[in-house]
C-alpha cells in the first residue's frame, strides 16, 4: 500500500522523538528527591500546634505542625529575604549590604544569643525585580528548599501584600517589610510587622502639623507616584488637612516605572501653590525639585522619607536645598555624627565587611539599622522558634541604640500598637552642607498613634 | 496660555529625545529590515561610558565625541560578530537575537558600573528663560539644536556622499548590489556602527535633562522611539523626527490637558500611531512595499 | 510493509505519550517538591501562552510583542472572580472556583483579542508589531487606574483557601491535593487541551488557511479564502490562549499583578522567545519553548547566586546561541538532524546493498 500522505508519517515520528526527548529532558531537568517528604501546606491537619505559651497577639492554632523551629538547626539560624537586585528598582540591592554587613559583624563576634544559647545567622537573598509574583515564588523557595526560620525586610509593598497570606499561613515571622504603608496594622494578619521606615500617614502628619504652625492657610500642590505607594500619600494627606485651613489644589501622579515628571511639575507650578508635597520615589524626586526650580517656583517642598538619600540629593544638587522630609536614622553623610558611637561602629564594620557599599549613603545605614533589630529581636525572644519570634517582634518595648537608630529615639511595639518607626526626625536638607539637620524641635514621638491617626479602612482594607 | 507653551516646548523635547532614539532605530531597520529591540541598551552602555570619562575629570563634551566614536566602532563590531550569522535567517530569529543582546547589554551594563543612581553632567549650562511666563530650558535648546545638527549631518552623509550613495543601494536591493560590486559586509557594519553613535549621542543629553543615570534609563524611552518610527515610517529618517515630535508633543499635552485620562495617558501617542496606519499602513513618510503576486 | 510501519510507529507513539502522560500527570506532582512543580508549572502556563501565540506569529505570520496583556486580562479576571469579596459593576461575585472563572476569561480574551485583531486587516508586519507594543504598556496602565484588589493596591492576592484544590478534586486525587500539585495539574491538563486544540486546528481547513495567508494574502484571497475573518480568528484564539495562561499562573503565584508595564513587556518578549526557541509553526515547539524560557533562565539564575545582576546576561547570550545553533528551534531542529540521519543511513545501506547486487 502506497502511503500518500508522507508528511503526517514523519510528523508522527516526530511526535514521538519529540516525546522522548522530553522525558529525558524532565529526568533531567528536576532534581530534587522524593515528595514523601515534602510538606502538604494547605492540607495540614489544623490541630493545636505550637508552644502551650498562649498569646493575645498571634493565634497558632492554625500554624502547620512540626514546623516551629524550621530553620534553626545545630547553632545555625537561617534567615530569608527578597529583594529587588536587577530591574529598575535594583538600587535597593544597597539595603542588602547593610544587612549583611551587620550580621557578619554579629557572627564575628559569636553570634546571637536566644535563650542562653549562640547561633550563626545565615541570610539567604533572592532578587524578585519588585515583581510581586516573583516574591512569592521566592519565598516558596526558601521556605520548601531554604528551610528558612524566618523572612527579613522583604522590600516592597505589594511584594509583602502577596505573600501576606502566605506567611500569615505557614506561620513564618515576615520581619520588618521594607515599607511604611499603614496596611501592616491590619490585626488578621500578624506574622507580618513593617520595619522602622515611618508610616507613610505619619510623615504627613508630622508635614501637616509644620504646616499648621508656620503656614495654616497654605495651598498644597501634590505630586504621586502611580502606584499604592504615591496613593497612600495622597489618601493621608486629603484625611489629614480635613478640618484644616488648608488645601491641595492640584494632584498630578506620574509613570513610577520611569522618572519622567517635567510636564506634570510645570503644570503644579503653575497654579503657585505655597507648598510642593512629593509622594515620589528614587530619581523621581530629583527631577521633580529640579523641574519646580525650572519652572521659577520655590515652594515649602516635602519629599518622601524614601527619597532621604546622598545620592539622589547631590543629583538633585542646589534646587534640593530647603527640602523637607523625616528620617528614623542618624545621616551618615552628615560629619557630626561621626563621633557617635553608633556610626564609629557602622562605618567601621561595612568598611570591613562589604568594602564596595558607599558609607555615606542612607540606604545602607537602614540595611544595617534593620539587621540590628533583627538581632535585636532574636535577643529578647523567648525561645528559638517561630512564635516566640514574632512574639517578640510584637512585643519591643522602649528599644534603643539599634543600628543607627537617632540616640534619643525609642521604638515600641504591642498588642495595640503594630508599628515601629514612630518615633523619627524632622529633616530639612543644607546643599552647601551636603546633609540633612534636625529641624523642627528635637524628636517627633507618634509611639502607638499610627493606627488612631489613619482612616480604619486604609489599615484593614481587603 | 503661557502654560500651555511651556508644556508645548516640553512635548518638543520629550519628542526630540524619542527622535533621536528612533533615527538609530531607523538606521538599523534599513540595513537589517529588523527592530532592534537592544538600541536603546547599547545607547544606555554608551552613556555610561560617558558617565565614566567625566568622572576621571574629563570634559564632558570630549567624553560625549570619545564616547560616540567608541559607540560607533562597538556598533560595527556587533553586526560583524553577532548579527553577521544570523543575518540570513527569519528576522523573528534575528529578532531574539537582539532581544538577547537587550537582556545581557543591560545586565552587563550594572555588572560593570552597579546598579545605583549616577549624575550626568551637561556639556552646556543649565538655564531657563522666562519670556512671558513661558519656560524656555537651555534642555529644550541643546536639544532640538542637537538634533537639527543630527539629522543634516546624516542627509549630507547619506545622500551627498558615495558611501550613503551604497548604504542607500544595499538598503533597498542588497543582491543587485552585491552585484555591483558594493561591499555589503561593510555597509551593513557601517549602519550599526551609525546607529549606535547616534544613540550614544542621544544618551549623553537625554540623561542630564532627567537628572540621573541608571540602568533602566532608556527602557521607557525606547518604547517612546519605536512608537516615533512606528508612527514616522520605519525606512524614514525624517519621519521618525517628525514621528518623536507628534508622539512627545501629544503626551506632554494629554498629561497637562486632559484630565479623564490621568495615569492612562499613553492611550493618546498610541491611539493616535493605530489611527495614522490605518489610513497609512507604512507610517506617515515610509514607503509602502508593493506585494507582488 | 508500509501499512506495517504505520502501525508499529502508532503504537510506539501511543505508548510514548501515555508514558508523559503518566510521568508529568502523575509521577511528577507526586514525587517532587512543590518548587520544582511550580517551576514547571510556570513552563506549562508560558507553553500554553507560547502555542496561542505560534498560532498567530508562527502559523499566520502576524507578529505579536503584546500577549502579555492579555494574559495579564486573564490573569485578572480569574483573580477577581475568585476572591470572594469582590463586587463587580454591582454583581456580588461570591468565591468562585477556578476553573468556572476559565468560560469567562475564554470567551472576554477572545472578544479583546478581536477587537484588537481588527487593525491587523490594514497594518502588517512591524507596524503592527508596534501597535501591539502599545497594548502591552496601555494594559498596565489601565489595571493600575481601575483595578483595586488587595490592601488598596493594583495587586489581587487570594488566600491560602481561595487557591487550594476543591473538594471534589482532594477526593478523588487525595494524593494531588496540595495546592502545588492543584496548581500543576490544572496548568498540566490545560496544556494538554491547548496541544489538542492547536493540532486539530492546524490540521484544519482553518489552519491550512492559516498558512495560505501568512505565505501569500493575494493568493489565499484568489482561492476564496475569507483574509479578514481568518486574521481576526487568528488574533482571537491566540488571546484566548493567553488569556487562559494568565488565569493559570493565578493558581501558581496565588496573585494577580499586572500594573508593571516591563513585567508586561517581558511576558510578552517571554511568549515570543518560547515560540522561536521550540519552534515557529511546529504544534509541540512552544511547549518545549515554555519549558526552554523557565529553565534557562532558573539555570542562568543558578550559576551566579550571588551575583543576580548577572543571570539576565547569561539567559541573553544563551538566547543568542541558541539562535546560532537551532534558528529553526528545537522542533525544526529534531526536524534537521533525522532528515539528516535518515539520510546517511539510506546512502550507507545503498553503497552496502550495491555490491551485493552485482
Amino acid at each position: 500500500m502506497i502511503d500518500r500522505r508522507p508528511n503526517h508519517r514523519t510528523r508522527l515520528r516526530s511526535g514521538a522523538a519529540i516525546a522522548l526527548v522530553m522525558v529525558l529532558a524532565l529526568v533531567a531537568a528536576a532534581c530534587s528527591g522524593n515528595r514523601s517528604t515534602a510538606k502538604p501546606s494547605t492540607t495540614s491537619p489544623s490541630g493545636s500546634t505550637g508552644p502551650t505559651t498562649s498569646s493575645t497577639i498571634i493565634d497558632t492554632s492554625a500554624c502547620p505542625a512540626g514546623s516551629e523551629t524550621t530553620g534553626v538547626t545545630g547553632n545555625t539560624i537561617t534567615i530569608g529575604t527578597s529583594v529587588a537586585q536587577s530591574g529598575t528598582y535594583a538600587p535597593f540591592s544597597a539595603i542588602l549590604d547593610g544587612e549583611s554587613a551587620y550580621i557578619d559583624y554579629t557572627n564575628a563576634k559569636g553570634g546571637v544569643t536566644i535563650a542562653g544559647k549562640q547561633y550563626q545567622i545565615k541570610l539567604v537573598a533572592k532578587d524578585d525585580a519588585y515583581v510581586a509574583s516573583r516574591t512569592v515564588t521566592n519565598v516558596q523557595s526558601l521556605l520548601t528548599d531554604d528551610k528558612v526560620f524566618a523572612l527579613l525586610n522583604v522590600v516592597g509593598t505589594k511584594n509583602n501584600l502577596a505573600i501576606r497570606d502566605l506567611v500569615n499561613r505557614e506561620c513564618v515571622p515576615d520581619l520588618f517589610a521594607a515599607s511604611g504603608a499603614t496596611q501592616w496594622g491590619n490585626h488578621q494578619f500578624p506574622w507580618l510587622i513593617g520595619s522602622e521606615l515611618v508610616p507613610y500617614p505619619l510623615e504627613v502628619k508630622r508635614f501637616v502639623d509644620y504646616l499648621k504652625q508656620t503656614k495654616p492657610n497654605a495651598t498644597i500642590a501634590l505630586l504621586k507616584a502611580d502606584d499604592d505607594f504615591g496613593q497612600s500619600y495622597a489618601d493621608t494627606l486629603t484625611q489629614l488637612i480635613k478640618g484644616t485651613q488648608l488645601k491641595i489644589v492640584k494632584t498630578e501622579q506620574y509613570d513610577s516605572t520611569g522618572s519622567e515628571v517635567k510636564t506634570q511639575v510645570n503644570a503644579l507650578a503653575n497654579t503657585h501653590a505655597d507648598v510642593f508635597f512629593l509622594g515620589a520615589t528614587l530619581l523621581a524626586c530629583p527631577a521633580a525639585l529640579t523641574a519646580a526650580s525650572d519652572a521659577g517656583w520655590h515652594p515649602i517642598t516635602y519629599m518622601s522619607g524614601t527619597c532621604v538619600s546622598k545620592v539622589l540629593f547631590s543629583i538633585a544638587g542646589p534646587p534640593a536645598n530647603g527640602v523637607f522630609s523625616v528620617t528614623p536614622l542618624l545621616d551618615p553623610a552628615d560629619a557630626k555624627n561621626d563621633a557617635t558611637p553608633a556610626m564609629k561602629l557602622y562605618k567601621t564594620q561595612v568598611a570591613k565587611y562589604k568594602p564596595k557599599a558607599d558609607l555615606l549613603d542612607g540606604i545602607v545605614g537602614y540595611g544595617w539599622t534593620t539587621g540590628a533589630l533583627l538581632v535585636k529581636t532574636l535577643e529578647s525572644a523567648k525561645a528559638a522558634d517561630r512564635f516566640s519570634v514574632m512574639e517578640a517582634a510584637r512585643t519591643l518595648h522602649d528599644v534603643s541604640g539599634v543600628g543607627l537608630q537617632i540616640p534619643a529615639a525609642k521604638w515600641n511595639t504591642s498588642a495595640d500598637d503594630w508599628f515601629v518607626g514612630e518615633t523619627f526626625q524632622f529633616i530639612q536638607y543644607d546643599q552647601a552642607a551636603g546633609h540633612t539637620n534636625a529641624v523642627g524641635g528635637g524628636l517627633t514621638n507618634d509611639d502607638g498613634k499610627t493606627a488612631k491617626l489613619t482612616p480604619g479602612d486604609l489599615i484593614n482594607r481587603k | 496660555m503661557a502654560l500651555f507653551f511651556t508644556q508645548l516646548l516640553n512635548g518638543i523635547q520629550n519628542g526630540a529625545v524619542y527622535a533621536s532614539l528612533a533615527i538609530a532605530l531607523v538606521l538599523i531597520f534599513r540595513t537589517t529590515g529588523i527592530l532592534n529591540f537592544a538600541q536603546g541598551e547599547i545607547a544606555l552602555y554608551s552613556t555610561y561610558i560617558v558617565w565614566k570619562l567625566t568622572t576621571t575629570g574629563m570634559p564632558v563634551w570630549l567624553a560625549i565625541l570619545l564616547a560616540i566614536a567608541i559607540s560607533f566602532v562597538g556598533g560595527a563590531l556587533i553586526e560583524r560578530v553577532i548579527i553577521r550569522p544570523v543575518e540570513r535567517s527569519s528576522p523573528l530569529v534575528i529578532v531574539i537575537v537582539t532581544i538577547g543582546m537587550f537582556l545581557a547589554i543591560n545586565s552587563l551594563t550594572q555588572l560593570q558600573f552597579g546598579s545605583g543612581e549616577q549624575a550626568l553632567p551637561s556639556f552646556y549650562p543649565q538655564h531657563t528663560w522666562r519670556p512671558g511666563g513661558v519656560l524656555i530650558s537651555s534642555n529644550t535648546l541643546a536639544l532640538v539644536g542637537v538634533l537639527a545638527v543630527e539629522c543634516a549631518l546624516l542627509y549630507l552623509v547619506l545622500q551627498r556622499t558615495k558611501l550613503g550613495l551604497a548604504f542607500r543601494g544595499v538598503a533597498s536591493n542588497p543582491e543587485s548590489s552585491q552585484l555591483l560590486g558594493v561591499p555589503v559586509g561593510r555597509i551593513l557594519m557601517v549602519g550599526w556602527g551609525l546607529a549606535a553613535a547616534v544613540g550614544a549621542l542621544a544618551g549623553a543629553l537625554v540623561v542630564p535633562t532627567t537628572t540621573g543615570l541608571v540602568p533602566s534609563s532608556m527602557q521607557q524611552i525606547l518604547v517612546f522611539a519605536f512608537a516615533a518610527a512606528a508612527l514616522g515610517g520605519f525606512d524614514s529618517v525624517f519621519g521618525a523626527v517628525v514621528g518623536g515630535m507628534i508622539v512627545g508633543v501629544a503626551d506632554a499635552l494629554t498629561i497637562g490637558y486632559v484630565h479623564t485620562l490621568r495615569g492612562i495617558d499613553l492611550l493618546v501617542p498610541f491611539g493616535l500611531i493605530l489611527l495614522v496606519l490605518l489610513f497609512r499602513p507604512a507610517g506617515l513618510f515610509g514607503t509602502t512595499r508593493v506585494e507582488r503576486v | 510493509m508500509a501499512n506495517q510501519q504505520r502501525i508499529i510507529r502508532l503504537t510506539v507513539t501511543v505508548v510514548v505519550v501515555a508514558v508523559v502522560i503518566e510521568f508529568l500527570g502523575w509521577y511528577f506532582p507526586t514525587h517532587y517538591g512543590s518548587t520544582d512543580t511550580n517551576l514547571f508549572a510556570q513552563a506549562m502556563f508560558i507553553g500554553v501562552a507560547a502555542m496561542g501565540l505560534n498560532l498567530l506569529t508562527g502559523y499566520n505570520g502576524q507578529v505579536s510583542i503584546g500577549h502579555g496583556a492579555f494574559f495579564g486580562i486573564g490573569a485578572y479576571i480569574t483573580a477577581l472572580m475568585m476572591d470572594h469579596h469582590y463586587d463587580l459593576l454591582g454583581i456580588k461575585i461570591d468565591h468562585v472556583s477556578f476553573l468556572a472563572t476559565i468560560p469567562a476569561v475564554a470567551v472576554i480574551s477572545f472578544v479583546i483579542g478581536a477587537l484588537v485583531g481588527f487593525p491587523a486587516l490594514r497594518v502588517k508586519g512591524l507596524y503592527l508589531a508596534l501597535v501591539t507594543l502599545g497594548l502591552a504598556v496601555i494594559f498596565p496602565d489601565l489595571a493600575s487606574r481601575f483595578v483595586k484588589g488587595t490592601g488598596g493596591t493594583s495587586l489581587v492576592a487570594l488566600n491560602g483557601q481561595e487557591v487550594a484544590a476543591p473538594q471534589w478534586f482532594q477526593n478523588w486525587f487525595p494524593r494531588l491535593s496540595a495546592q502545588d500539585q492543584w496548581a500543576y495539574t490544572m496548568a498540566f491538563v490545560f496544556a494538554l487541551l491547548g496541544l489538542l486544540l492547536l493540532w486539530l486546528l492546524v490540521r484544519s481547513r482553518f489552519g491550512r488557511s492559516l498558512i495560505a495567508v501568512r505565505d501569500h494574502e493575494a493568493a489565499a484571497a484568489s482561492v476564496g479564502i475569507n483574509l479578514a475573518r481568518t486574521k481576526v480568528l487568528a488574533f482571537a484564539l491566540s488571546a484566548m490562549y493567553a488569556g487562559i495562561a494568565g488565569s493559570l499562573s493565578v493558581l501558581v503565584f496565588q496573585n494577580a499583578s499586572g500594573d508593571d508595564k516591563l513585567v508586561t513587556f517581558q511576558l510578552s518578549i517571554e511568549f515570543l522567545v518560547a515560540v522561536v526557541i521550540g519552534g515557529t509553526a511546529t504544534v509541540l515547539g512552544p511547549v518545549i519553548g515554555g519549558f526552554a524560557v523557565v529553565y534557562i533562565q532558573k539555570w542562568a539564575t543558578d550559576q551566579f547566586p550571588s551575583k543576580p545582576v548577572v543571570s539576565p546576561a547569561t539567559f541573553g547570550i544563551v538566547l543568542i546561541v541558541l539562535m546560532y545553533v537551532l534558528p529553526e528551534g528545537v522542533v525544526g531542529g529534531i526536524r534537521r538532524l533525522r532528515t539528516w540521519g535518515s539520510r546517511t543511513l539510506r546512502s550507507r545501506r545503498r553503497s552496502t546493498a550495491s555490491p551485493a547486487r552485482l
